[in-house]
């Protein structure tokens, strides 16, 4: 036997002991992970320039004698591009999970931190916050914007002090952050960034649409309570009269957020990486 | 130190790592040898908890991977050379593994000029070279300064001044106390870096020796004569277990038996020799030898399912 070989553990080189893993540094990790990618300022630039650009595109083109209705109206035409951005942004989220298993760089991410759910839950809060700030800011844009085209036809006039109002516009950018959320949680389920994305505008955006159509009435009484649904109420001028309250809407988020991360969770420490 | 455990992998109904054990030691560099698909990648991915063994244990310095504080400090590994994002710039793929630990933006500009990427660091990595891929992911397993490493395969697509780098490199940090355990299907390779050696053939365990034993206990060994009187030598050295072969005229190839027995038998009779050689065999050999059963068993399954 050589010396080498007989060498054990008080040789045993010692590692340096000022580095650890931890919550602050996964969220940091995250953060320039997203950011440093192309991908990242497209897709964002796109539903920035859509949730403004379509809304005033929409205020600016209704003649003044068909501009009529209540805020409701207004705030629903001036957010339809806010609504269709919320495509863009989910589709974000699940590149942001997707990708890495694409590129195989999970390996790399799984190796730093084995305990998996951190990673998980540094990418949704981390995502979660760029979302809510940057659709916050957009949706006040927008609505000054439209506000502004308006002018002083039937859908302007609005201020954030009138009744509702500010509460269907921090509605919108929770709304938001809700479906961005629940996109990434279904990315870390699936896994699989055109099957991830094909269920999201399927299942969740689609399929409720569609299935108002059926002609069984226990059908409408559900879909309200479809993932892709249960946020509409929060966005709302005046909510009464809808199937769910807002306290229901907030508590039904909350549920499939739970889902969603409670199945994503055990799948990600069950499954190889 | 890595423990291997009675470990076994199964994907479905294959098994990829059937019941394997042995230990890595630190300070000397052990290398992992075996034919494509023996199962070394899963028993590296194992180490680190991306695959959760069917049965059994690897732990490292006595702890599951995901037990520890700082797992980037206790062990570095590159396992396939781009487990990275393509869009993402080689700088920002290791800021982003640092930032989970708190590494210093200086120890990633270390690693970066460490593993000579200093003039591509800010390149997108889809645009990289396998060998620019390997140096990267070296890296990354070098990023936490780390007391073992595990490497797969990680001379692949190196150039030779890489591969030569490499060498040096990995019998530096061993002889710093480190754990180093690399992988290879090259028997060369191992031969030239490797001081132990772990041999596996379709997910056994085959030999867990040095790598000196390991060709010396497997590669046969064969005593090369040259004598104008070969063919009375031949005669004289005839026995049971002895066996002889003429390649050329007056050349002799005598296995089962020593330079110093030739020799001697020679003296006694006042032959003369122009030359008397032990042939050791190569790890190569050793290596064939060891694993011949395990790849004809499987050409000839793929045989039967054509």
């Amino acid at each position: 036997m050589t010396a080498a070989v007989m060498t054990d553990r008080p040789t045993a080189y010692t590692p340096p002991g000022d580095y650890k893993l931890s919550a602050a540094g996964l969220l940091r990790s995250e953060w320039t992970k997203l950011w440093s990618l192309r991908s990242t300022w497209i897709v964002l630039l796109c539903a920035v320039v859509f949730s403004a650009g379509l809304g005033a595109l929409i205020a600016g083109s209704i003649p003044d004698d068909q501009a009529v209705g209540g805020a409701e109206t207004a705030i629903g035409a001036s957010m339809s591009g806010v609504a269709l951005a919320s495509v863009f942004v989910a589709v974000l989220a699940i590149l942001t999970v997707t990708g890495e298993y694409s590129t195989g760089s999970i390996r790399s991410t799984m190796t730093a931190a084995p305990k998996r759910l951190g990673v998980l839950f540094a990418k949704a809060a981390v995502y979660g916050a760029v979302v809510g700030v940057l659709f916050t800011v957009m949706v006040f844009i927008t609505f000054f914007l439209t506000q502004a085209l308006f002018g002083d036809n039937g859908l302007g006039g609005l201020s954030l002090s009138d009744d509702g109002v500010l509460q269907a516009l921090l509605g919108y950018g929770a709304m938001i952050v809700y479906l961005a959320l629940l996109a990434l949680g279904i990315g870390a389920i699936l896994r699989n960034s055109a099957g991830s994305i094909g269920f999201y505008i399927g299942v969740i955006m689609i399929l409720p649409q569609l299935a108002t159509l059926l002609p069984w009435n226990w059908v409408s009484d559900v879909t309200p309570y479809a993932p892709g649904n249960v946020a509409n109420t929060i966005t709302l001028v005046d909510p009464s009269g809808q199937a769910l309250g807002v306290g229901e809407s907030w508590l039904w988020m909350g549920i499939w957020l739970v889902v969603t991360y409670g199945l994503a969770g055990l799948l990600l420490k069950r499954r190889d990486v | 130190m890595i423990e291997i455990e009675h470990l076994t992998k199964r994907y479905g109904k294959k098994t990829a790592v059937d019941d394997l054990t042995f230990s890595v030691k630190p300070g000397v560099v052990t290398g992992f040898l075996g034919p494509n698909g023996a199962g070394k990648s899963t028993t590296m991915r194992a180490i680190v908890g991306l695959d959760a063994p069917t049965s059994g244990l690897a732990r490292v310095n006595g702890k599951h991977y995901s037990e520890f504080r700082s797992p980037l400090t206790e062990v570095g590994a590159l396992l396939e050379a781009k487990s990275v994002h393509a869009g993402r710039s080689a700088y920002n793929h290791l800021l982003a593994l640092a930032r989970t630990h708190g590494i210093p933006k200086r120890r990633v500009r270390e690693v970066i000029d460490l593993v000579g990427l200093h003039d591509v660091a800010g390149k997108r990595v889809g645009g990289f070279s396998l060998g620019m891929g390997q140096r990267l992911g070296i890296a990354v397993a070098l990023l936490g300064d780390p007391a073992v490493l595990i490497l797969d395969e990680p001379v692949n697509g190196l150039d030779p001044d890489g591969v030569k780098w490499i060498r040096l490199l990995l019998k530096g940090l061993a002889a710093e106390g480190r754990t180093v355990f690399l992988s290879s299907h090259l028997m060369s390779e191992l031969a030239q870096t490797a001081e132990h050696l772990v041999v596996i053939g379709q997910g056994r365990l085959l030999a867990d020796t040095t790598v000196e034993d390991f060709v010396s206990g497997n590669g046969e060994s064969r005593v090369r004569v040259v004598s104008p009187e070969a063919a009375q030598l031949a005669e004289l050295l005839a026995g049971p277990g002895v066996s002889i072969s003429s390649p050329e005229k007056g050349v002799l190839e005598v296995s089962g038996t020593e330079a110093a027995v030739v020799g001697q038998t020679a003296a006694a009779h006042g032959l003369v020799l122009h030359e008397l050689r032990t042939d050791r065999g190569s790890l190569e050999d050793a290596f064939m030898q060891l694993t011949a059963d395990a790849v004809e068993y499987r050409q000839s399954m793929e045989g039967a399912n054509r």
